[in-house]
């Protein structure tokens, strides 16, 4: 039976209707076009889909409508500056060259993003943990570390999308 | 050469698009009136079906149409035309689609799928090739003789073999006899997905014009447009195929697959757009597999070391269909010879039906398989000998004037493979092993790898450039950017060809077959040979037009002209010069009159003398470019627990030319892990009905950053390539061949004991090592004489 829920995304308030069935990550991708957080698979392995929900970086595959009332979630959508800056994690996925096909990246950059806001000193071996729940096909995995302690550079910084 | 662009680290174009979430993949398309399917796979992996019942079905909240096989008349394919869209009077494999629901929802179609109710009268079911080949077994395709095929290919009517292929070099009876010292092997490479993160998935539309129009995450959409063109009997200018961005390939979106189900299902709703996207489960057992590769050799060599002869006997368990195995169980046989020069060599290929989801390219087609048992066996032999593994392979390696087991003549422009080799034991054997000490084993290994483009004689890849207004650039081709940075190679090859900035330059954002031009597929580390051979060809044509405009306005000869990126200039009087800009639409005098051309080329490049094999040696130009390079690491045993840890991986590859350093590593490190995961943990299982036992991300043990090596040594030899753009060869699929054998010779040498099968787990360590405690002898696998 449709009913509706409400709730923050990237700063603004939405309602939605609903069947019942659908998860947080169905809710963002099919009722609200925020086609950026991807699916790459069926039992909550990938991390594809993460977005940060109160702060907390969450699977939204598997994060149920239950918790999502009056909730603030930020997708990837919600990371760049209104005039189109990068912020600075995207620019440091695009320096350190963790781009390739890109599918995993809107996730690793929502995780890092909740990894920093919370732990802006995160340590090597936290930063690994954070990442160990992303599979990448693409990069051997190189490229993307080297590319979250540029983001921890620039976040320290302050490199709002700025280059170095 | 002095180059400005190319061999720099300039950032791929798509990164800004990917890394905001704005990239547009398969699934992120929404059309008007879009419809969604979902479809029932079988109970049993081979079984008659007897009975289909949609009624309950039909009657789902939401359903449109409830679809099954009934009434298809055609089968497909581009090498032997197998393949059907739709299960029709038997299943084949586990994965297979069997009837599809089509409805409002995705949700709602999933639902009403789990209604349709099939009876199914079970057949004998084979997992193997061995056991799909035994006298009396049951017959998968029982009319294989009937299916049309590619001159040279095709199935053994009345057998479970859907091709056998066989190489003949030399004399390899006269070359065993010659032999002072032979080693043999029985190797096995199993199922594997390449499971990229962004699943497969098509959307087909059937228009009331009778056109049809097909968005897919592939790489092939011209071969899509050419079968969806043959089977519903239209023009191939009426099928339209799309590809958005992908997330990721490595081979398994090659050919045409899930497309041809997709249109199926689609056809019964015309004007209606379907959508389908494979669920992880799906995309393990109903796409491509890898591998299933069972390979037995025997080398024979003098004892000085010099190879004599070499057998090779490929098992290639193929799945239901073979259209897509059948040019990886070939090109594992004639890539098994490796790097090495042997003067007699004979090699048999069978291409075996079995009940599991179809084999396809993955990384390669059969080069890691091949190389798999002939690196180990290199090993093995060097032992026996006394050698070092460095000694006995240079006693072999192919060098300019060696024949390769094709017959292809090596020139220096094929690339060194001993100075990849000498980079890579100086990085993992230029310093001391540790000691064993409480906790671990300490190993080394190494392995030299080769790789040829696949292609087929007409495999092409063209371009087209347009000059711009402005003096801007934009390039449309055909080529797949499944992540490896194609983009950016043209634009670093364009840009370098015109002599303007990369910034200038604007590469094609997706294909349509609508506006692209043709390319047969993106597949086989071709892309970089071919597609910027195509680019440099159409940038010179765009400089002789713009010289050739510029002739007319200045009134002299064109061989007078020099182009410099900015200008058209005479070469004795550069004062004397027309701005490049204002050539581009022809040059527009002030009395309005117009003298030349509109600036647009086109292009394309095959591969010189590219061949089939010849049918009575199997021989052939099947190779034209050779990839020479090698591979080793520095691994550590937990004793505790027979886990295996990459504390350094090396590679080196002879790419002719770095065209984007960056990229280059990525590719690089990215095919280490890869190689890795298939090594030490991968492996896509069936039990003894063929139903898969770990089709998910979960319990398929996808590596993750935790098991990346803790340092990587990467080092490009640039031996320039004769036909390459700039002398660049490829280099997508190399860096995956090397690492199981160079991990499993590193596991003999810490601890003694030789795999012959992959993936080595933790558990199969502790097993061997147990074992070999026990005074049995020091092997695991099938065998190893």
């Amino acid at each position: 039976m449709a009913e509706t829920i409400t709730f923050k995304v990237n700063g603004e308030t939405k309602t939605v209707s609903l069947e019942g069935h659908e998860k947080l990550l169905e809710i963002l991708r099919d009722k609200l076009s925020l086609t950026g957080t991807k699916c790459g698979c069926d039992d909550a392995s990938c991390g594809a889909c993460t977005v940060v929900v109160n702060g907390e970086a969450k699977k939204s595959c598997v994060f149920p409508q239950a918790k999502l009332a009056g909730a603030e979630v930020t997708t990837i959508e919600g990371l760049a500056g209104k005039a189109g800056e990068l912020h600075p994690i995207q620019q440091a996925m695009i320096d350190g060259g963790a781009v390739q096909c890109g599918y995993c990246i809107p996730g690793i950059v929502m995780e890092l993003h909740g990894l920093f806001s919370k732990n802006p000193d995160a340590g090597h071996d936290e930063i690994t943990e954070a990442l160990s729940r992303h599979f990448c096909r693409c990069t051997g995995y190189e490229a993307i570390m080297a590319s979250a302690l540029l983001a921890q550079k620039y976040l320290k910084e302050g490199k709002g999308g700025k280059k170095s | 050469m002095d180059l400005k662009y190319v061999g720099k680290n300039i950032k791929r174009p798509d990164a800004v698009k990917k890394a905001t979430g704005k990239a547009i993949y398969l699934d992120d398309i929404q059309l008007p009136g879009m419809l969604y399917a979902a479809i029932l796979r079988p109970d049993f992996a081979h079984a008659k079906i007897l009975s289909i019942d949609t009624s309950e079905a039909e009657k789902g909240e939401g359903v449109v149409k409830v679809v099954t096989g009934k009434g298809c008349d055609f089968r497909y394919g581009d090498n032997i035309r197998d393949l059907v869209p739709m299960a029709i009077d038997k299943v084949r494999y586990i994965g297979e689609p069997v009837a599809a629901v089509i409805a409002t929802s995705k949700h709602l179609a999933k639902q009403a799928v789990k209604k349709i109710k099939v009876e199914y009268e079970p057949l004998p079911v084979y997992t193997d090739a061995l056991a799909a080949m035994e006298k009396g077994a049951a017959l998968i395709h029982e009319n294989s003789g009937d299916y049309w095929h590619l001159p040279g290919l095709g199935p053994k009517p009345g057998t479970n073999i859907a091709n056998h292929y066989f190489l003949k070099k030399g004399d390899v009876e006269k070359g065993f006899a010659e032999a002072e010292i032979t080693v043999e092997g029985e190797f096995v490479y199993p199922f594997g997905s390449c499971a990229a993160i962004e699943p497969h998935g098509s959307i087909a539309w059937f228009h009331e014009d009778k056109t049809i129009e097909l968005w897919s995450s592939s790489i092939c959409p011209f071969i899509i447009r050419e079968e969806l063109a043959r089977v519903y009997k239209l023009p191939e200018s009426d099928v339209r195929v799309h590809i958005p961005e992908l997330g990721g390939c490595f081979g398994y979106k090659s050919d045409i697959t899930v497309e041809q189900t997709i249109a199926w299902i689609a056809s019964f709703v015309p004007g209606h757009p379907v959508k389908w996207v494979a669920s992880r489960k799906e995309d393990f057992l109903s796409t491509l597999l890898g591998h299933g590769m069972r390979v037995r050799m025997k080398v024979g060599a003098k004892k000085d070391g010099k190879l004599t002869a070499l057998r090779t006997t490929v098992y290639h368990s193929t799945g239901a269909y073979s259209d897509t195995g059948v040019h990886v169980s070939i090109a594992a046989g004639h890539n098994s010879a490796g790097t090495y020069e042997f003067p007699n060599i004979h090699q048999d290929s069978f291409l075996v039906y079995t009940n599991t989801p179809p084999v396809g390219a993955f990384r390669g087609y059969g080069h890691q398989e091949g190389q798999f048992a002939i690196e180990r066996l290199m090993d093995i032999l060097a032992r026996k000998l006394q050698m070092t593994p460095f000694e006995l392979r240079s006693k072999n390696y192919l060098r300019p004037g060696t024949t390769s087991s094709l017959g292809e003549r090596m020139y220096v422009s094929s690339g060194d493979v001993t100075k990849c080799a000498a980079i890579v034991q100086k990085a993992v054997y230029g310093h001391e092993k540790p000691k064993e000490d409480d906790k671990y084993w300490y190993g080394r290994g190494f392995a030299a790898l080769t790789k040829t483009p696949k292609g087929a004689p007409h495999s092409s890849k063209s371009c087209y450039l347009k000059f711009n207004g402005d003096g801007s650039v934009s390039i449309n081709m055909g080529g797949a950017e499944v992540g490896q940075g194609l983009r950016n190679v043209v634009r670093l090859i364009a840009a370098e060809t015109l002599k303007i900035p990369p910034e200038r330059i604007r590469v094609y954002t997706e294909i349509d077959t609508q506006f692209s031009p043709w390319e047969w597929q993106t597949i086989g580390s071709m892309f970089t040979l071919q597609g910027g051979g195509a680019v440099v060809k159409a940038c010179q044509r765009a400089i002789a037009m713009f010289k050739k405009t510029a002739a007319q306005v200045l009134r002299v000869e064109e061989e007078m002209l020099d182009y410099d990126g900015e200008h058209v200039f005479l070469k004795n009087d550069p004062a004397m010069k027309i701005e490049v800009h204002r050539l581009t639409r022809g040059y527009m005098y002030e009395n309005g009159m117009t003298a030349g051309e509109v600036v647009h080329t086109t292009s394309d490049m095959r591969l010189p003398r590219y061949s089939g094999p010849d049918p009575a040696t199997g021989q052939g130009t099947m190779g034209v470019s050779y990839t020479f390079g090698a591979q080793g690491c520095e691994i550590r045993i937990e004793k505790a627990t027979g886990k295996v840890i990459i504390d350094h991986f090396a590679s080196s590859f002879d790419v002719g030319r770095v065209i984007s350093p960056e990229q280059i590593r990525g590719q690089i490190a990215g095919g280490v892990m890869m190689g890795i995961g298939a090594t030490l943990y991968e492996e896509v299982k069936f039990d003894k009905d063929g139903k898969g036992l770990n089709p998910h991300y979960s319990k398929y043990r996808f590596p993750n950053i935790k098991d990346a090596p803790k340092k990587q040594t990467i080092e490009c030899v640039e031996t320039p390539e004769a036909i390459g753009p700039y002398g660049a060869r490829g280099i997508g699929e190399h860096p995956v061949i090397g690492v199981a054998p160079s991990i499993l010779n590193a596991i003999q040498d810490a601890i003694g004991v030789e795999f012959f099968e992959i993936p080595v787990t933790p558990e199969k360590i502790l097993a061997a090592v147990a074992a070999k405690g026990s005074g049995k002898p020091g092997q695991a696998g099938k065998s190893g004489k």
